[in-house]
């Protein structure tokens, strides 16, 4: 009996902690469905605070909101061919807004819905205002380093002025630091076979723009005063966008870049006898649009002077970033490098020239050549040190007396949205000019988008100390005026004719074409500028 | 606010910047933005993405920007789908999903009409990932992270009802433009999210098809007999095993009491 007592005893136990096993996984099975009610049920009596009481999803479970100073970005297409934004590094600041709004008067200037594509000059300053450096610009580095190792090539280096005086802030030298000779020996030492000066096609460039405005105020050029300058190609497009009416203004020459390299691959080739299929043709800008206008499809005179289809007269831009970059990769330390001086060919450049880069520059330049054209003399010292054009204001006028053309009016402007104040008064009727310099970048490609970020946002002090490190260089240049370009009037006899000549036409000038169809302008109302002169 | 918040989007103002979308990144600390074709696509821990659509419309070719992201239904076909109440409608609008009741079953998947849940399949104990709505700041009458920072007031946030009507304001004030239909308004029984366009909505991507009743009926009916099935059929089952036993029990026991005799 004992026995069986014992054996009935086991089961009960055993039975117990069964149901109690069978219990527990029951109330489990309730528990994931009933919270879920439960935590409803405390919703449908009211808000639940920020950082939650348990229920809300982990990721909110956090104290703190949003920055209030968080303002959105500006619209970049992921084929803009200058520009590119790393969105991980994007903080929605806004800083890029009010430079495309305010500054160069884009964003915001066109109608909703936009046509069929993103709206951007390229000019960049958005990417010298970005605070994180998510905005830079497309980068050619790779393209470059592969054609300096292809021993078939023959790759060739342009600089335009403004770089002189901004790469060394890359390497620690204050603003406005004269850099230009160990710039040309960076490039010989990084395997370019010619490094050939922008400035030397600056001085073309006059020559061919100065010829042009006294065509156009004699009335042998049928096009309308004022003439415009055409060497900033965000502001060109920016015409092209907003005032497709005023483009028989614009100068037809083509910017001091795409003439150089329109020689590169004619001139220079022929003299060198080299093929020009073999020229990589490389140009160091301070400006992002660069690489948008190296790839505007009429920029290929050399193919259609050679009639090999697919010849570009520009392959790659480097703007003065990248070429830090690409300097600082192979380890060459532009502080330590002798100075050296440019190619003999395509290397010559005066103070007109070098004055390009900087805002006023170029209406300066012309009116050196344009004082000699007409009179036959030298421009008198007044035209060397033409203040009323320089300086950082968004307009500037000036009147010069040149003997035999009596009074002429000129403007300048820098970013786009002083540009409208000039364009509005040209749309008008009502401008007193003859010839408005245009540059898409405050200060001028001094501080153009492509170059080193040694504030963010730029300095006008910085912008400052780059202008006068131009001016100053002018100042002390043995020649000051374009004329006197030995190697530009060499051009001229050797090969191009005279400026306006039949190759010089086909090589150094271009067509505009209107972008109306691109946008919807919005109607804006902006005060002219008030004539002064 | 009987329907709680609303979003209205408006196609024809959208610039395609994508401040949106990073935005979202930024609120809701998700993992570093995709590059390329993926950047693009919804996935996990891509909650709203913007695509570009170039369409011909009225003989020209157009661009056009669309937004995606969780469409908030008002009565969720995910969260009716999901037995595990980790997905909920929440009066103030948004659809949330609470990861710690997730089971990872990926019914909501199936469920949802316009394909938004997305799946951790890179992760050992994968979640579902989908826009939350900034369930917090909604909750303080405050606009989701993204609409606050479109800079072109392609995204408008508001009471459901005022966003209709803003709609419906803003094709009546310019019928040359907007396409007479409010993408929302009624699809999957109506939506907290709502689309305005110029441009046919099949043309941008769209799913048209997507029925107008609500579709939670369809299934909560059926479905939501699971936890009383689950407890049920396992009660039914203990119960039968006890039965059972004791049946055994009783049969031994006889069987010893036979023996006795």
């Amino acid at each position: 009996m004992s026995e069986h007592q014992e054996e009935k005893k086991e089961i009960t136990r055993r039975t117990f902690l069964k149901m109690m096993a069978g219990l527990g996984l029951a109330g489990l099975g309730g528990m994931t469905a009933l919270p879920g009610k439960a935590r409803a049920a405390q919703y449908a009596g009211g808000y639940v605070a920020a950082g939650g009481q348990g229920w809300l999803p982990y990721q909110y479970n956090v104290p703190g909101d949003w920055q209030a100073q968080v303002r959105g970005r500006v619209p970049i297409d992921d084929d803009n061919p200058s520009i590119v934004r790393d969105d991980n590094k994007c903080i929605l600041c806004g800083q890029c807004l009010e430079t495309c709004k305010h500054v160069e008067s884009v964003f915001g200037y066109y109608k909703l819905p936009i046509v069929d594509k993103t709206i951007c000059i390229h000019c960049g300053q958005c990417s010298l205002n970005c605070p994180t450096g998510a905005i830079s610009e497309r980068s050619n580095v790779a393209d470059v380093l592969q054609a300096l190792q292809d021993k078939s090539k023959f790759v060739l280096a342009q600089t335009a002025p403004a770089t002189r005086v901004a790469l060394g802030e890359e390497f620690g030298l204050p603003p406005g630091s004269w850099v230009a000779g160990q710039q040309v020996s960076a490039l010989r030492g990084l395997g370019f076979k010619a490094v050939t000066d922008t400035v030397f096609t600056a001085d073309l460039t006059i020559m061919e723009e100065a010829t042009e405005l006294l065509g156009r105020i004699k009335g042998k050029i049928n096009k309308p005063l004022p003439q415009f300058t055409s060497c900033s190609p965000g502001w060109i497009k920016f015409c092209e966008y907003f005032y497709p009416d005023l483009l028989p203004h614009m100068s037809s020459c083509k910017s001091p870049q795409q003439m150089l390299g329109a020689l590169a691959k004619t001139y220079y080739a022929r003299r060198n006898n080299i093929d020009p299929a073999s020229i990589v043709s490389v140009s160091i800008m301070p400006c992002t649009a660069k690489k948008f206008e190296c790839s505007r499809p009429e920029m290929d005179a050399a193919a259609r002077y050679w009639n090999k289809p697919g010849l570009r007269d520009v392959d790659y831009v480097l703007t003065t970033r990248e070429l830090a970059q690409l300097l600082k990769a192979r380890q060459i330390n532009l502080t330590q490098l002798p100075e050296s001086d440019y190619d003999r060919l395509l290397g010559e450049g005066t103070g007109a020239g070098i004055i390009f880069g900087a805002s006023g520059g170029v209406m300066e330049a012309a009116l050196r050549t344009a004082y000699f054209s007409i009179t036959g003399q030298k421009p008198p010292a007044q035209l060397l040190n033409f203040t009323p054009v320089r300086g950082l204001q968004g307009v500037k006028e000036a009147a010069v007396d040149i003997p035999g053309a009596g009074t002429v009016k000129v403007a300048v402007c820098q970013g786009m949205a002083s540009g409208r104040q000039v364009l509005e008064a040209v749309r008008r009727g009502q401008a007193p000019w003859v010839f408005v310099e245009f540059m898409t970048c405050p200060g001028g490609c001094i501080s153009g988008g492509g170059q080193p970020r040694s504030a963010v946002p730029p300095t006008d002090e910085i912008r400052q100390k780059r202008a006068a490190a131009l001016y100053s260089a002018d100042q002390r240049w043995p020649k000051r005026d374009s004329f006197e370009n030995d190697e530009v009037m060499a051009l001229y006899k050797d090969f191009l004719g005279h400026p306006l000549g039949e190759l010089s036409e086909k090589l150094l000038h271009t067509e505009y074409l209107s972008r109306a169809k691109e946008l919807k302008p919005v109607t804006v109302k902006i005060a002219p500028a008030a004539s002064r002169a | 606010m009987a329907q709680g918040k609303a979003v209205l989007v408006d196609v024809t103002k959208c610039v395609g910047c994508e401040s949106c979308s990073v935005a979202c990144r930024l609120y809701n600390e998700l993992p570093p933005e995709k590059t390329g074709a993926e950047k693009h696509e919804l996935e996990a821990g891509q909650w709203t993405v913007v695509q570009a659509h170039t369409v011909d419309y009225k003989g020209e070719k157009v661009r056009r920007f669309v937004k995606n992201q969780c469409m908030h239904c008002l009565e969720p076909a995910c969260a009716s789908a999901c037995f595990a109440k980790a997905l909920q409608k929440t009066p103030e609008g948004p659809v949330v999903y609470n990861a710690k009741l997730c089971v990872g079953c990926r019914y909501c998947i199936l469920a949802c009409p316009f394909d938004i849940p997305k799946y951790e399949w890179d992760q050992v104990f994968p979640k579902i990932s989908k826009c939350q709505m900034c369930l917090s700041r909604v909750a303080k009458n405050e606009m989701p992270a993204c609409v606050s920072v479109c800079p072109t007031g392609a995204l408008t946030f508001g009471d459901r009802d005022a966003m209709l009507k803003e709609a419906h304001k803003r094709i009546a004030q310019a019928p040359d433009l907007y396409a007479n239909y409010v993408y929302g308004e009624n699809e999957a029984g109506g939506t907290s999210w709502l689309y305005l366009t110029d441009v046919p909505f099949q043309q941008l991507g769209f799913n048209t098809g997507v029925v107008k009743k609500p579709l939670p009926g369809y299934t909560e009916r059926v479905l939501r007999w699971t936890p009383g099935i689950a407890v049920g059929w396992g009660a039914l089952l203990t119960g039968m095993y006890f039965y059972n036993r004791r049946r055994g029990e009783v049969e031994k026991e006889e069987q010893g009491k036979k023996k006795i005799i």
